[in-house]
């Protein structure tokens, strides 16, 4: 039996942390319990905020729908060569089990026995849990017959059509799986994908990981508007998952969906978009908000009125031209300009460092969509081909993936693609 | 050469009658000392034993202490002839910890966990060179002495680590003698054959942590001091980077006598199962890091047999303790294998013959990224498997 499937007897990072509270500094001799006694963070109660847990159980994964929080670790895993179905099947049946655990605030086994690699790799504890989810999706290539899973294969998931203003890195593209773990602290984040990976040794392997250190995006009317690294408020306009009738227009596949064991479920197209951020902040203001459509600090559309006010996209400026230039985003990605094609954005600022050789910042936005379908992602890419903002961005990673719907007790997230 | 971290790591894990890394390896190894005690063996009782090497002897103070972690402080006061203390069993037939090369006015010291019974203090060259030290008390650690199959591979391994150092010396005086006779061909087809024995039994040699950098130090880990750059790697990049065997034959005989050391040192070690797993996972971690990066060879590109070596030598582990392992977690030895498989299979694509350099495999510098990833994937999921035994072997 593996630690995740032990689960109960596992203990909680609170658990942990109470147990080894009275312990002082000469606990060296007793093995691993003594790593964890200096760990005091989270010591309050109830009242924390950081304890607030988010279901995992549900009709949809939680990570979707969830307020949009803070931080954000992406895994993408490939299946190893030689790996079966079985093989899979049981990793999304161990993966359920941990990850039903974590996002409760649990470690994924056991940290005590002196002489076994701990079951957990520790670095969490005493992290209060912070409305941590985990989301599944599964790549185009999951389904190309080594897993016999041809036939269930969504006619919507394939790798996304070549788009405009990207050059995409192969090191950073595609995936057989993705993990999404999304939590308001960076360490719980982390430490999901880095223990379900973990769990999969042997059967599946990183192809690539992003880490997102601030929200682009809100996703429920009680969320203020964050900003991204263009300093702009970003998803003014985003669905929110109080409208149900959006969410169940654009997000959640249905009962157009080929696939029943998809419905309830959504397509996750992530982006690396990398933003030419020295280039961007030596635009002069008006043109940096031409480019947008909005005004830097209020948000508001050049149309006028506050950031929640609806664009005009045909009021006039005072030179008799449009208040929001054609080639400004917001008119161009906006539903108004293609037949009403939404999409819920849910991404996160990113860096990987510096350029070594040009010395400049290697970051931007990790776009995350969530949608009923792939085409509308494309459809609006697409329309922003003329984008001004193309200038100061460029695609550099991309994927695809089918988010199964959410898990019921008792059962596990590969239940309805297996069955 | 592992990396730092591994070798701390290591540290954590060795418990019982064992021979330990001295206090200076520990430093070498960039460990912190409150590292040392931790996690060691969940013995509560922790009692230092001081001795002072001088002419005379090297008398322990106290004589008598209590069983468990026990940290032996040596100086060297004023003893010119005498420049080691060691700890032995008290038939003097195993060494199981020891402070070397402290010249007078030097300390150093070495940390262990000491079950109950009569040891000698051991320090060549004093007029008294023996001294006993009594421990007391109830048994710490697990008695693998008493389980047959344990005890059984624990012999076995024993005999595999002498057979492949005293391959490594033969081995080595093979390649020394082509550099000797400026035969660089021969010298480059002779030198990963040596090290193939080395890389089996890596995890032994680091036990003394000086051996380890002397035979197999890298330029940058942990030498970085020219003069100190004298093994298998320095020879490496003398013959493909520098294209010359000038000043080789000297470097090879200090590698010889370096050899020769560890040889004698691991005839008198002693062994346990757990440091056994323990270093099996160290083993193909190895793998699954310099290997893979090819930074271990990286003038010879002949990384793929001692890739094989590494693999090979931690597979030696899992077939001794093999008849435990099979009651004690049936799950698991199925699991090893099925993975030491599929290592095996992905290996096999880079199989050649002679192949490069007579390796049997071909140049490492030829293996893409793409596939170098594939061969890590395959690796580290044996790694993961791997460190499943420690558990089983403890408990």
């Amino acid at each position: 039996m593996t630690a995740a499937q032990a689960g109960r007897s596992a203990p909680s990072r609170r658990q942990l942390l109470a147990g080894a509270g009275a312990v002082g500094a000469g606990a060296a001799a007793g093995g691993l319990a003594g790593y964890f006694s200096g760990v005091t963070a989270d010591a309050s109660g109830g009242g924390d905020p950081g304890a607030q847990t988010v279901p995992f159980y549900g009709a949809h994964q939680a990570g979707i729908a969830t307020p949009a929080q803070d931080r954000l670790a992406f895994g993408a895993l490939n299946v190893l060569p030689g790996a079966s179905r079985a093989d899979l099947r049981d990793l999304l049946r161990e993966w359920t089990s941990a990850a039903a655990r974590m996002t409760a605030g649990g470690l994924v086994g056991e940290v005590s026995a002196p002489y076994a690699p701990p079951a957990d790799t520790g670095e969490a504890v005493g992290s209060p849990v912070s409305r941590l989810t985990i989301t599944l999706g599964y790549g185009p290539s999951l389904f190309d017959g080594r897993f016999g899973l041809a036939g269930r294969k969504p006619a919507a998931l394939a790798p996304l059509p070549p788009l405009p203003n990207e050059n995409l890195d192969p090191d950073f593209t595609g995936g057989d799986l993705c993990l999404q773990a999304c939590s308001d602290n960076p360490l719980v984040a982390f430490h999901a994908v880095r223990n379900l990976a973990r769990l999969g040794m042997g059967v599946v392997e990183h192809h690539w990981m992003e880490l997102g250190f601030g929200r682009t995006s809100t996703t429920t009317t009680a969320q203020a508007t964050p900003r991204n690294l263009l300093g702009f408020k970003d998803g003014t306009r985003n669905i929110r998952a109080e409208q149900t009738a959006l969410m169940n227009d654009y997000v959640w596949a249905g009962r157009e969906s080929d696939q029943p064991w998809l419905r309830g479920g959504s397509f996750l197209v992530a982006r690396k978009i990398r933003i030419f951020v020295e280039n961007w902040d030596r635009d002069y203001l008006q043109d940096q908000q031409h480019v947008i459509g909005r005004a830097k600090v209020s948000g508001a559309p050049l149309s006028g009125g506050t950031e929640f006010t609806t664009p005009d996209f045909t009021a006039r400026a005072a030179d008799g031209q449009t208040a929001i230039p054609a080639d400004a985003h917001i008119r161009l990605a906006s539903h108004e300009h293609n037949g009403g094609t939404r999409i819920l954005r849910r991404g996160y600022s990113f860096t990987d460092g510096i350029d070594p050789q040009a010395g400049t910042l290697l970051g931007g936005l990790f776009f995350i969509a969530f949608m009923k379908n792939p085409a509308q992602f494309i459809r609006l890419q697409q329309a922003l081909a003329g984008d001004a903002l193309n200038e100061y961005i460029h695609h550099t990673g991309s994927a695809v993936f089918a988010c199964p719907p959410g898990v019921r007790p008792g059962r596990h997230w590969g239940d309805g693609l297996f069955s | 050469m592992k990396t730092h971290g591994n070798r701390a790591g290591r540290q954590h894990l060795r418990i019982g009658m064992t021979a330990v890394a001295a206090l200076l390896a520990l430093a070498a190894a960039g460990c912190a000392s409150s590292h040392k005690a931790a996690g060691s063996s969940g013995a509560a009782q922790a009692s230092t034993v001081t001795i002072d090497l001088t002419p005379q002897g090297c008398t322990p103070r106290p004589a008598r202490i209590a069983s468990g972690q026990v940290t032996f402080n040596v100086t060297n006061k004023n003893a010119g002839a005498v420049s080691e203390a060691e700890l032995r069993t008290s038939d003097l037939q195993h060494i199981l910890g020891e402070q070397e090369n402290l010249t007078p006015g030097l300390s150093g010291g070495f940390t262990l966990n000491v079950q109950p019974g009569r040891y000698t203090i051991n320090c060549p060259g004093a007029s008294q060179p023996h001294w006993t030290l009594t421990v007391a008390g109830k048994a710490t650690g697990p008695s693998w002495q008493s389980n047959a199959q344990l005890s059984a591979a624990v012999s076995g391994y024993s005999r595999y680590v002498d057979q492949n150092a005293a391959a490594l010396v033969t081995r080595t005086q093979a390649f020394c003698q082509a550099i000797g006779q400026g035969n660089m061909t021969q010298a480059k087809l002779l030198y990963p054959q040596a090290r193939v024995y080395y890389e089996r039994i890596e995890p032994v040699a680091e036990i003394w942590g000086s051996l380890d950098t002397q035979i197999d130090g890298r330029w940058e880990n942990p030498v970085t001091v020219a003069s100190q750059f004298t093994g298998f790697h320095k020879l490496e990049q003398l013959m493909w980077e520098n294209n010359t065997l000038a000043g080789a034959p000297q470097l090879c005989a200090g590698l010889v006598t370096h050899e020769q050391q560890l040889l004698k040192l691991v005839r008198t070690a002693q062994y346990n199962p757990l440091e056994m797993a323990s270093g099996a996972t160290d083993l193909i971690n190895e793998a699954a890091t310099s290997k893979i990066s090819g930074e271990e060879e990286r003038y010879s590109n002949t990384d793929l047999p001692v890739f094989q070596a590494n693999v090979q030598g931690a597979m030696e582990v899992v077939s001794l303790l093999q008849p435990y392992l099979k009651q004690k977690d049936p799950s698991l030895v199925p699991l090893i294998d099925r993975r030491n498989s599929s290592v095996t299979r992905a290996l096999a694509g880079y199989r050649a013959a002679p192949g490069y350099d007579g390796t049997g495999f071909v140049e490492y510098s030829t293996v893409l990224d793409s596939q170098r990833q594939q061969l890590a994937a395959q690796v580290n999921a044996l790694a993961e498997a791997m460190s499943r035994i420690s558990a089983q072997v403890s408990s």
